[in-house]
């Protein structure tokens, strides 16, 4: 009974939510988390028999306002879709504290069920995939005891597994074999999702990512593999500067909405090696997209949904709400001369009018002592090479003149610094440069396929030289050669400050073997999940059906979708036929069940406990005379045909069916007419 | 032999006035050839109906009164040294007899009560290494006081499920206590004429027997005691030793209301008496609360099929 204190149903449930609000760490306020844990506690107090009644109605009302106003205020921050999946995790709360009949029973298990699709829009990791899997599956359990209070707990586990391993090929056949649909509405674009580059380098911004071990993208390379100098992977060019941070042009924002509008795509006629490979970008809630200059979309998929830009950069036309897959082609060996030189020239030689005083008087001085521009960009080079530079994840705050001040006095930074300080050089002596951002390097596991996270972040510059294009220049590696060659960590393992904001990190312990085994494992399976669990699109869909079938004829579609719904409707068939098998009726049933259904509509119902005899005694005393004689007669036979001894004599027991059939209609007659 | 048995209960009816439905019920335990528990307070003819059950059927009668210094010995009676034969002789107590009253059977001490409850499921008494066999019919009706607890040995759950039923009779309505009140005579013996003899009543004990058992009612009856078993509104489920009583006080109720079948309402009518003190054991709750017995009634359909 739901009114039982010790009920395991309720008991599992509030499980469920706990781990599930656990598991929502990041979009679920820590307040109420805590009212999540309270709710908690106070089911197993209810259960273990230490409290004896849930809270009254009166304290929870107003318990759920205050949070409510609370709420209310922190949803101006939070944006629609936080506050609402805040909002019915609060919710679950507190009906979890009050849970008084089986409505708020099913109410909750909904609403936890609902809030488990909800956790797939934060994390579709296989891990979060397991523990929302978990939740889903101690939801059912406890739906299951709440249904059959009485079967002890290992038998309710034991139905519940054969369950699940029933529906589980039922779910493969419709995650291959469903018609993958568009959604219907936009999904909400959530905000804590929101990680990797920034559209803005304010140095410092960078040190911060370059503590994140999340997975920024994986590339899978068709065949030959590029050294790990060659690994820049371009993401954003950033051409304006104003004095302290770089960000995207705004004349080049325009130009690329132009471009677009006309669909005047970007399409340089490339030749030379080439490398060919895939990348399956982590969702970021952006549209820019990473690959190694110069690069082209490979294929027709991938090229009808990407857009490329003159400033080489590849962008998603969807932002990235989910993993993307797409194939590339790059030719590392092309010139980045493909644009219009005029136009890249103006917006790229413009500087602040005032700031960093000392900097350009030493870049023009420079200048002249170098004689050409490709001398002085290497004396730049040489400057950071020889010159008293350090590289750190830890440099101090820079508020006015930042160049001016990085250059002469701390002479300590990391990628964003040198890059920024660099482009600003030489923009001052009129040659035009700009700064890229994007990531170097990444983790080859086996040659198979290449991990890039979010610390490989790095920003880098371009500088137009002797009308042979953009050129590379990294300033980084002429400080820190290990950044680029031996990756972030190898850079900064004197200062000990990779990831040191992570207490506990796998990617920190890589010098310990079997650890590196484990995450590396960890990354394979990863990578398995988001290829081909994540990664099952439409497209790849069409690919399978394409192996199966050979070519995708409609006929042969229509086929295996119905040929799946087939299999779909066989499955459950299995599973439902023991039910569905006809239960024989017996005649005398059948004709009293239909007496009954006529008493029905005049209003005298057969309580469901009463014995025929003694419903007999009360249509008597209900109906008109003929009618309750009539019913009495029925009665009498029904009773004997089904109570008495039956001598295997079925001459008699057919006459009792005809005598209680013309007894049915006899009463339908005295009903119909009461006089 | 029908018009016999109208014939008893009208006997009966003339002491205990107004309780025709105690009175079938009592006398479907004793054709079920089971012992009868009734639970009232005093004053309300529980003896009287003891007394008239045995007059109706010629039965000889003893009543033991119990009390908490009452030994088995006095119940069970004592073998005792004969100077003459040079020996032992059995001297039977009061309940060598084919119907025992055993009133208040809770003043007594558990060791007494645990005697009585074995010579009714033994039908025999065990003394000194002898058993000597009761009469037959053998049939104990024991009596309950429910309120003043004080000072008693309530009957254990384990042995309660001896008593094949549990009755109570309750206050007599405005007309029955009016008609008594006129009644002159106060004399049980010599209101009630002995209706049947022995081997008549043995007859309709085996008649009880042949009693037809469809399986519509057999299955209503498992229906019965399995959700008393998986619903959790019944603290003491039933046993099958309950389903067997109920099945066999049914077929005595079928013979009372003269049928050679079972019907639903056989069950229904003899449920609350066979299985409310199955059900609900302690005497705590006598009064108020609604019946688990009724309540059990009320969840199970009889036609289901």
């Amino acid at each position: 009974m739901i009114y039982l204190n010790r009920n395991l149903s309720h008991l599992l449930l509030s499980l469920a939510l706990v781990i599930l609000s656990v598991s929502l760490f990041e979009p679920v306020l820590s307040w109420i988390q805590v009212l999540v844990f309270c709710a908690f506690v106070m089911r197993i107090s209810l259960y273990l028999g230490i409290q004896k009644h849930s809270p009254s109605i009166r304290t929870l009302n107003l318990l759920a306002l205050l949070s409510g106003l609370v709420l209310a205020y922190f949803s101006w921050q939070l944006g629609v879709l936080l506050g609402m999946v805040n909002l019915l995790v609060m919710a679950c709360s507190l009906k979890l504290m009050q849970l008084r009949n089986q409505r708020d029973y099913y109410q909750l298990v909904a609403s936890v069920l609902f809030l488990i699709s909800c956790g797939f829009i934060f994390e579709q990791s296989i891990i979060y995939s397991l523990i929302f899997g978990l939740c889903t599956v101690l939801t059912l359990l406890s739906l299951l005891a709440h249904f059959s209070p009485t079967i002890p707990f290992t038998r309710l586990n034991k139905r519940l597994l054969i369950m699940t391993l029933q529906a589980i090929p039922i779910g493969i056949l419709l995650f291959f074999g469903m018609p993958k649909l568009a959604p219907f509405w936009q999904m909400p674009t959530s905000q804590s999702a929101e990680t990797g580059l920034s559209d803005t380098l304010t140095p410092g911004d960078i040190a911060n990512l370059s503590q994140s071990t999340e997975l920024a993208f994986r590339v899978t390379f068709d065949d030959q593999i590029p050294p790990v100098q060659e690994r820049y992977w371009r993401a954003l060019v950033m051409e304006n500067f104003d004095g302290k941070s770089w960000t995207i042009s705004r004349q080049r924002n325009q130009l690329k909405r132009n471009n677009f509008v006309r669909n005047d795509e970007f399409r340089p006629r490339l030749s030379g090696p080439f490398y060919r490979y895939e990348v399956l970008a982590s969702a970021s809630n952006q549209r820019w997209l990473f690959a190694m200059d110069i690069a082209v979309p490979d294929d027709q998929r991938s090229d009808g949904a990407i857009w490329q830009s003159y400033d080489y950069q590849l962008m998603s036309k969807k932002p990235l709400i989910s993993n993307f897959k797409y194939r590339v082609k790059s030719f590392p060996q092309e010139d980045l001369n493909f644009t219009d030189y005029a136009f890249d020239r103006q917006i790229n030689r413009s500087i602040p009018t005032n700031g960093n005083l000392r900097t350009r008087d030493w870049a023009r001085n420079l200048r002249k002592m170098a004689g050409s521009d490709r001398a002085y960009i290497e004396a730049l080079l040489d400057h950071f090479r020889t010159g008293n530079y350090r590289y750190t994840l830890k440099p101090e705050l820079m508020p006015v003149d930042q160049i001016d001040t990085f250059l002469f006095d701390k002479q300590a930074g990391f990628c964003a610094h040198y890059a920024s300080a660099m482009a600003f050089a030489l923009r001052v002596v009129g040659i035009p440069a700009r700064v890229v951002a994007g990531y170097q390097g990444g983790e080859m596991r086996e040659n198979d396929y290449l991990s890039v996270y979010q610390y490989d972040a790095h920003a880098w510059i371009e500088a137009w030289v002797d009308e042979s294009g953009w050129q590379r220049f990294d300033p980084t590696a002429a400080v820190a050669p290990d950044r680029i060659s031996l990756g972030l960590q190898a850079a900064v393992e004197d200062e000990g400050s990779f990831l040191d904001n992570r207490t506990f990190s796998l990617a920190k312990l890589k010098s310990v073997a079997w650890i590196n085994a484990v995450r590396l494992g960890l990354a394979d399976l990863d990578y398995f999940w988001s290829r081909w669990v994540l990664g099952f699109n439409t497209e790849a869909q069409k690919d399978l059906f394409k192996t199966l079938l050979g070519n995708l004829s409609t006929g042969r579609l229509a086929a295996l979708s119905l040929g799946t719904f087939a299999a779909i409707g066989l499955l459950l068939a299995i599973f439902y036929l023991p039910n569905w098998h006809p239960r024989k009726v017996h005649p005398a049933d059948k004709i009293y069940n239909d007496a009954q259904k006529i008493l029905s509509s005049y209003k005298i119902h057969r309580a469901h406990w009463q014995g025929p005899l003694e419903f007999a005694q009360k249509v008597q005393s209900f109906c008109n005379d003929k009618a309750g004689q009539a019913f009495t007669r029925l009665s009498k036979l029904y009773i004997a045909s089904q109570y008495k001894k039956s001598d295997g004599n079925h001459e008699l027991a057919k006459k009792q069916i005809r005598m209680m059939r013309s007894e049915l209609r006899k009463l339908k007659t005295a009903l119909n007419n009461p006089g | 032999m029908q018009d016999k048995i109208d014939q008893a209960i009208q006997q009966i009816s003339k002491v205990i006035i107004g309780k025709q439905d105690q009175i079938k019920l009592a006398l479907s335990c004793m054709l079920a050839n089971g012992h009868l528990l009734i639970e009232d307070l005093p004053g309300m003819g529980k003896t009287t109906l003891s007394h008239a059950l045995a007059q109706v059927f010629g039965l000889d009668f003893s009543r033991i009164q119990f009390t908490s210094d009452l030994l088995p010995a006095d119940m069970l009676g004592l073998n005792i040294f004969d100077p003459n034969e040079q020996s032992f002789t059995f001297h039977p107590g009061p309940i060598f007899s084919q119907l025992v009253l055993a009133d208040e059977i809770n003043r007594a001490s558990p060791k007494t009560q645990s005697a009585l409850l074995e010579a009714m499921e033994e039908k025999q008494v065990s003394l000194d290494g002898t058993s000597h066999p009761l009469p037959s019919p053998f049939f104990v009706i024991g009596t309950q006081n429910p309120l003043h607890q004080s000072g008693t040995y309530p009957l254990p759950e384990s042995q309660l499920d001896r008593f094949l039923m549990r009755i109570q009779l309750g206050y007599p309505d405005w007309q029955a206590e009016k008609q008594m009140l006129q009644e002159q005579n106060d004399d049980v013996t010599q209101q009630i004429e002995k209706v049947m003899d022995l081997e008549a009543f043995q007859q309709l004990r085996q008649q009880v027997f042949t009693v037809h058992v469809s399986d519509n009612i057999l299955n209503y009856i498992l229906r019965l005691v399995t959700f008393s078993r998986e619903s959790e509104q019944f603290p003491n489920p039933l046993s099958p030793r309950a389903s067997k009583a109920l099945l066999h006080a049914a077929k005595s109720w079928a013979i009372i209301a003269g049928r050679d079948f079972l019907i639903p309402e056989d069950v229904q009518a003899v449920l609350p008496a066979v299985a409310e003190h199955r059900l609900r054991t302690s005497l705590a709750d006598f009064t108020g609360q609604t019946s688990l017995s009724n309540k059990l009634l009320e969840a199970v359909d009889p036609l289901a099929a």
